[in-house]
């Protein structure tokens, strides 16, 4: 009995409803014409020989003409744009989606994009639907690769709890290439976490104490990092910090090491400084991507780096003159290292623009280890919009004042749906380890080579 | 007659109304409705197909939607200077086995119907969709739910799924069937399995289905015991010794090396290779596999056609496109690009009034009684009605295909497989 109860335990993240704190804008805006109303109840009345259930019975079973005035007073929340009500009254009811849904986001977060983060930090249930996909056909970036899948695979899948084990654990930190038992001069140093999703730090003043202390919740209870411009020395509970220290910050630190750092790696001499004062820590560079980020990437790996956090803008744009998708920006990184022989040395980590389940493993293929999400924890926590949100320095997020554990758990149920949602994927392409996926381009489907290569012979439109 | 029976009745008569009103754009395109899949303008096309059995007349888009990518962006040659056809004498049939064994069956248009099954749509739908299948002649698939009674009457013109659950698999469902369907995958789910929620396990379907009531129903993936080409043979032997008239289908989804799994059905003995893209599919899937996992159809069909040209099979097996397939000018381009044929099922919900909102799962279901078990909803339905709309769908398709080959000095659908020269890109 024991044994049961100190034995295995599968993986997984416990969701709990989290239910939105700030109303949400109605999906749609349901409209009566009144009178054109008024006056169907009476033809109705008549017809049905004022039999009040048949009079009152009303064409929609998701209640939105439920309350007491019915179609003059519509329960618009309730509306999930069936459509019923215009099929069965075209001249009398309108459907259309709201204005207030229509504003939602900016120009790279779509409404609907910020409704699925929602939905999954208040649910933690993966989003499903019937009746096929319904939006565009490819695009830029993360919409122009579909991963791939195996019509015979293992593992199996028996229903979502009787798979196989899937393991979505990653490595984060250095290993050596190769190791001789009898004369051990580096030991790896890394540090395992269960799922290859970290927090990154947030924007410029969206970090108040309660969304710093959801995050630090969330991440405590999932397992993963943290990442933040401070060192939490000395506080209490879980410490999954990954702090982005700099040359001041090193002092904070005394005589104590942290298991894991983040520094500017723009800043010349900062890793040998930080490589000879904290000889027990990972240390992981963090970097913009640009052109010659990979040149860089295999200079700071050559120099002794245990990994690199290279971010994208927040609209996944990275900072080149003439800005590329991160999913690109990662493959140059990824294919330098591996020409360079340093790629199994090194981890990467890959943020700004992970902004949905999806991308998580696309990009993973691209190159990258793990995730970080950044604007997406102000989303899930509602943060109010307040323009673009592309630019780090001026992000155009306000946090709402939250309750921590609320806060923590909506970031909790998010991760792991997006974990389910993983697991989806890798199970689909026969996949048991999400270490085997990085940077495996031969899993992935590019729209704009499919594209040439089975539109081939079928000439421009003039 | 009951009040219940007056709030069916009602209801009933308003939504049929509507799918009759909506299409004259007297109210204009519903902004709510549609999505750039199925936009409005398609959706209300093909009620009005399914209502007269020809092409609109008004300012309706009917031959494609806006995603942007795709069917969508492909459109067809100008052809001025081509010997045309009389449009009547225009041959829109197809075989399904090329092989020299077997029953040798076509279908007088290159469609047919896929697999929804018993469970995932009511019970009223499924059997418009038989009975329209025997009125032209084609063929429909029982999807994994089992084989209702109720459809027996129409097993000339029947596919029996075979799924990895082998819901409703018996040897009288395999010896009934014309086409057997082996289910090795589904675009919309790729890789996944089946789910059916709990809510829509009734005493019915779960007896159908030999499971208990509102408990969620998996379809493990994948197949057990296929693991080769060679174990797949012996699925094909498996059905043929239980009905040696039957031909066999093997349904796939879009992977890379799709054309590889096309050539190992051929191998195997199957007749019909039928691929299923991701962006179709009538049942619950989760939204993250809809969208990302496997290539659209549009991409996977000249893939297949080409590789099996190449390795000289291409004229001993029949290819079947499904995933997306949404409107006559879909069908064609699908075949110009190397299909034989096509199979719909999304369509045939919209031409009995699916207005695509993708609610199917919620509540009770499907709010016009197409994806539902609930009792009172599926009677929105009317079998003769249904199959009324959705032969007229196919009518009116029928004529748009005639047109179009006529316009090209094409005598047969068959001569447009593989013409790739015919369409032209838009960017």
């Amino acid at each position: 009995m024991q044994a049961q109860e100190t034995g295995y335990r599968r993986f997984k993240i416990e969701s709990r409803p989290a239910p939105h704190v700030y109303a949400i804008p109605n999906r749609f805006d349901v409209r009566a014409r009144k009178i054109r109303l008024a006056a169907m109840l009476v033809h109705e009345a008549f017809e049905y020989r004022f039999e009040k259930d048949v009079v009152l019975s009303r064409p929609c079973i998701y209640g939105v003409f439920s309350g007491h005035f019915g179609g003059f007073k519509p329960l618009k929340h309730k509306c999930v744009g069936c459509m019923r009500c215009v099929q069965e009254y075209p001249h009398i009811m309108t459907v259309k989606p709201s204005e207030a849904y229509k504003k939602l986001g900016d120009s790279f977060w779509t409404p609907e994009m910020v409704y699925t983060v929602w939905n999954e930090a208040s649910t933690g249930k993966i989003p499903v639907k019937g009746m096929g996909y319904k939006g565009a056909f490819g695009g830029e970036g993360f919409d122009g690769i579909w991963t791939d899948m195996s019509e015979i695979v293992r593992p199996t899948r028996d229903g979502v709890y009787g798979r196989e084990y899937i393991s979505t654990r990653v490595d984060v930190g250095r290993k050596p290439t190769s190791i001789d038992l009898d004369k051990v001069t580096e030991t790896p140093r890394t540090i395992e976490i269960p799922v290859p999703i970290i927090f990154d730090e947030l924007p410029n003043g969206t970090d108040n104490d309660d969304v710093q202390t959801a995050v630090a919740l969330a991440a405590g209870n999932i397992g993963t990092l943290d990442v933040a411009r401070e060192t939490r020395l000395g506080r209490p509970g879980p410490d999954n910090l990954l702090p982005l220290i700099d040359e001041e910050g090193i002092e904070d630190y005394g005589e104590k090491q942290p298991s894991i750092l983040e520094f500017d790696a723009e800043n010349p001499g900062m890793l040998r400084k930080l490589l000879t004062r904290f000889d027990r820590s990972i240390i992981i560079g963090r970097l913009p991507l640009k052109e010659d980020s990979g040149r860089v990437a295999s200079e700071l790996a050559r120099q002794g780096v245990h990994g690199m956090h290279l971010y994208a803008d927040y609209h996944g744009h990275d900072y080149s003159r003439d800005p590329r998708h991160i999913s690109t920006a990662l493959r140059d990184v990824h294919q330098q290292l591996v020409r360079d022989g340093l790629r199994d040395q090194v981890t990467i980590i890959a943020s700004g623009g992970i902004t949905l389940a999806e991308h998580v493993p696309k990009a993973i293929i691209s190159g990258a280890d793990l995730v970080g999400i950044d604007t997406t924890i102000l989303v899930a926590l509602q943060a109010e919009f307040l323009g673009e949100t592309r630019n780090r320095a001026k992000c155009g997020f306000r946090p709402r004042k939250i309750n921590p554990e609320w806060g923590a758990q909506r970031l909790v149920n998010l991760i792991g749906v997006w974990h389910d949602q993983l697991i989806e994927i890798l199970g689909a392409m026969g996949i048991r380890d999400v270490r085997r996926l990085r940077g495996d381009i031969g899993r992935s489907m590019m729209d704009s080579e499919l594209r040439e290569q089975s539109f081939e012979g079928i000439a421009w439109a003039t | 007659m009951g009040n219940l029976e007056l709030i069916v009745e009602k209801h009933t008569e308003r939504i049929h109304r509507g799918l009759e009103v909506l299409p004259t754009l007297k109210h204009g395109v519903p902004d709510g409705l549609g999505n750039k899949r199925w936009t409005g303008d398609l959706i209300l096309a093909t009620y009005e197909q399914a209502l007269t059995g020809d092409i609109p007349q008004n300012d309706l888009e009917y031959k494609t939607g806006n995603s942007g990518g795709g069917f969508d962006v492909l459109g067809w040659k100008s052809h001025d200077r081509v010997a045309k056809v009389d449009q009547d004498q225009v041959d829109l049939s197809i075989p399904l086995n090329k092989r020299g064994d077997g029953e040798k069956i076509e279908i007088p248009v290159p469609i047919y119907g896929g697999g929804m099954s018993f469970g995932s749509i009511s019970l009223n739908f499924m059997i418009a969709r038989a009975r329209a299948a025997r009125r032209l002649g084609t063929y429909t698939s029982t999807g994994e739910g089992g084989y209702p009674d109720q459809i027996v009457p129409y097993r000339n013109h029947v596919i029996t799924q075979v799924a990895t659950g082998m819901f409703g698999v018996r040897e009288e469902t395999i010896q009934y069937a014309p086409i057997v369907e082996f289910k090795y995958a589904q675009g919309a789910k790729p890789g996944l399995g089946g789910h059916l929620l709990a809510d829509k396990v009734t005493s019915e379907v779960a007896k159908m289905r030999e499971s208990s009531m509102f408990t969620s129903l998996y379809s493990p993936f994948p197949f057990h015991s296929v693991y080769s080409v060679e174990d797949h043979k012996k699925h094909v032997d498996w059905i043929k010794t239980v009905n040696p008239r039957a031909l066999v289908s093997v349904k796939v989804s879009t992977p890379t090396d799709v054309d590889m799994v096309a050539i190992g059905s051929y191998y195997a003995g199957a007749n019909i290779i039928h691929i299923d893209g991701g962006y179709g599919g009538t049942g619950a899937a989760p939204e993250i596999a809809k969208k990302n996992i496997a290539m659209p159809i549009e991409y996977a069909i000249p893939k297949v056609h080409d590789y099996l040209v190449s390795e000289g099979v291409r004229d001993e097996i029949t290819l079947m496109a499904s995933g997306g397939i949404r409107t006559a000018d879909d069908i064609a381009k699908a075949i110009a690009l190397g299909a034989d044929g096509c199979v719909v099922a999304t369509a045939e919900a919209v031409a009995v009034g699916c207005t695509h909102c993708g609610n199917c799962e919620r509540g009770r279901g499907c709010q016009v009684g197409i994806t539902t078990t609930d009792p009172e909803l599926s009677q929105f339905i009317d079998p003769e009605w249904g199959e009324m709309r959705i032969v007229n769908l196919f009518n009116a398709w029928s004529k748009r295909l005639r047109i179009l080959l006529a316009s090209f000095g094409l005598e047969s659908i068959r001569e447009l497989r593989g013409r790739k020269d015919l369409l032209v890109r838009y960017k």
